[in-house]
């Protein structure tokens, strides 16, 4: 899990995705877990899914860093399909919405910084809640950083091999022992931050608006279709013989996409 | 696998729906506690062990889908009432990168939240009674006991959820005979593309013998009565089969990285959860209050 590659995305990318506003994608991405909620077909989810992923794919967002994270939830949902569905398609059924979802959430994620995600949380959490997760974002990518240059430096001095697992093992806790005590200091420093610049709670984040309109009604126009796709096949019981058709046309939708994609680069 | 990774729309809505509000109650009580004691405090230091528990989980041993969680420090470190805070952003975040679903953050939170509970008050009972010096047996215990409850918190949620909603009438599968309704079986003229789809339809309902006029929950009756349902049975076996080779693991690192924390400075362990509690700094009377 790259939490970097999600930020540097979320702030450096620009697709059509990044110009809309934070609150249109945020709207979309909740029609869009809606529409996972909702969705009680295997046929129906797989092409929920390959349609993202064909979106995706016409705006360029880097796929190829996206899908491993959007697929990373179906090894843990194939386990509990496994161990607690009552059928091979139920169990298809569940590994896809974790997919599906995931797909949704990243798609967000990749095209929108952190506190613009957050923002509208705050307003809604207790105030303590809503700047601890800001500082959670904000210590994640430092303690990523030193645990990863803490188990190169470990790696460097032959601390970590296949041969030896005991003391690979060692060596890997007292990494970890390591970054512990690191993160309280970094949080002791947070806090004399803090204390010098006189906070008294309420760590503000200015919303941003979307520079382009088109981007905006796009998403959740987009968003909103999935989702009436997916209540008229859970509703419509005509249209329980079709459901194939969702998936041929996501299949389209992802060759689209594809084709977009390769034409704008 | 101490905290749910089931996705978006399996369980019931009214499962996941109270798990979010019995963590709303919770988080404002956590939240009134943290500010009466000092936001200036708990906000950095919730944010530092809540970054330190996502790395841990951001990393999985992959032939038994288990990553260290290290909860059971994460307990020592903050209490129960920090603990809370900080695992409902854990959760939320892990919910936000596609690990976990968002409708389940509210049960994940109380799952991961005990954890933090049980993990404090256990290594914190042990540690007064047989000394800081013996922190690394009372740590694994501790972690071993922790996780042993949670799993069965994660099997409790399943057996709720296995009631009914979770695996109604799912369009192409046949709740009723558990068969998958072949969407070509007829040819591709007969299933509707020019007109036919109803009569093939009706045709198939006829033979199963779906009656589907009584709605969802007519359907999620029918499911379970015929035993549709989530296998309650087989998942506890799943989950208490692989869960302890995760509870030795975890129980090894929670000991290795406390032992190694309580050897260096022992000052930090139950620093975050006593810190609430103590006069604060000169000049810091109000703690961001």
């Amino acid at each position: 899990m790259d939490v970097t590659a999600v930020d540097r995305s979320a702030i450096s990318g620009d697709t059509l995705l990044h110009r809309a506003a934070p609150a249109s994608k945020l709207v979309a991405a909740g029609l869009l877990l809606g529409a996972v909620v909702a969705v009680n077909d295997p046929l129906v989810a797989a092409g929920v899914a390959l349609s993202l992923t064909g979106a995706g794919a016409a705006v360029r967002l880097p796929l190829r860093t996206m899908l491993p994270l959007a697929l990373y939830p179906a090894l843990f949902a194939l386990i509990f399909a496994f161990a607690a569905a009552p059928g091979p398609m139920t169990g298809a059924l569940v590994v896809l919405k974790a997919v599906t979802a995931a797909l949704a959430v990243v798609t967000l994620m990749f095209s929108t910084p952190y506190p613009q995600v957050f923002a509208p949380l705050q307003r809604v959490t207790p105030q303590v809640v809503g700047d601890a997760l800001l500082m959670t974002y904000r210590s994640l990518f430092i303690l990523a950083e030193k645990f990863a240059d803490l188990t190169r430096a470990v790696r460097l001095r032959a601390g970590l091999s296949a041969r030896q697992p005991i003391r690979s093992a060692k060596a890997t806790v007292r990494a970890l022992g390591g970054l512990l005590l690191y993160s309280l200091d970094l949080s002791q420093r947070e806090y004399d931050i803090l204390y010098l610049r006189g906070y008294e709670g309420g760590l503000r984040v200015s919303g941003k608006r979307g520079t382009d309109r088109t981007a905006d009604a796009a998403a959740v126009l987009y968003a909103a279709l999935i989702l009436a796709t997916v209540l008229a096949f859970r509703l419509a019981a005509g249209l329980g013989g079709y459901t194939w058709i969702v998936m041929v046309a996501g299949a389209v939708d992802l060759a689209t996409g594809l084709l977009i994609g390769r034409r704008r680069s | 696998m101490s905290h749910i990774h089931i996705p978006d729309g399996v369980l019931p809505w009214w499962l996941w729906l109270t798990g979010w509000l019995v963590t709303a109650v919770l988080l404002g009580l956590a939240s009134r506690r943290a500010t009466r004691s000092g936001s200036r405090r708990a906000v950095p230091i919730i944010g530092a062990v809540s970054a330190l528990v996502l790395v841990s989980m951001s990393s999985e041993i992959v032939p038994i889908a288990y990553h260290v969680n290290l909860t059971v420090i994460a307990g020592v470190l903050l209490g129960p009432w920090l603990g809370m805070i900080a695992a409902f952003i854990v959760v939320l975040v892990l919910a936000l990168l596609g690990h976990g679903g968002i409708t389940v953050v509210g049960l994940n939170t109380l799952v991961i939240a005990t954890e933090i509970a049980l993990g404090w008050a256990l290594v914190r009972g042990g540690t007064r009674l047989f000394g800081i010096a013996r922190v690394r047996p009372v740590a694994a215990v501790s972690t071993v006991l922790t996780l042993a409850i949670t799993t069965t918190m994660l099997v409790g949620v399943v057996a709720l959820a296995g009631t009914g909603a979770a695996t109604r009438e799912t369009g192409a599968l046949d709740a009723e005979t558990l068969e998958f309704r072949n969407p070509f079986s007829g040819g591709l003229f007969s299933i509707g593309l020019l007109g036919h789809g109803h009569e093939a339809e009706e045709e198939h309902e006829a033979e199963a013998g779906h009656e589907d006029e009584g709605g969802d929950a007519h359907a999620g009756e029918d499911a379970h009565a015929h035993g549709a349902t989530l296998s309650v049975s087989r998942f506890a076996a799943v989950v208490y089969t692989l869960g302890p080779i995760g509870w030795l693991l975890e129980a090894l690192v929670t000991a290795g990285v406390l032992g190694y924390v309580g050897r260096v400075r022992p000052s930090l362990l139950f620093a975050g959860a006593d810190g609430l509690g103590r006069t604060p700094r000169i000049g810091d009377e109000h703690g961001g209050r």
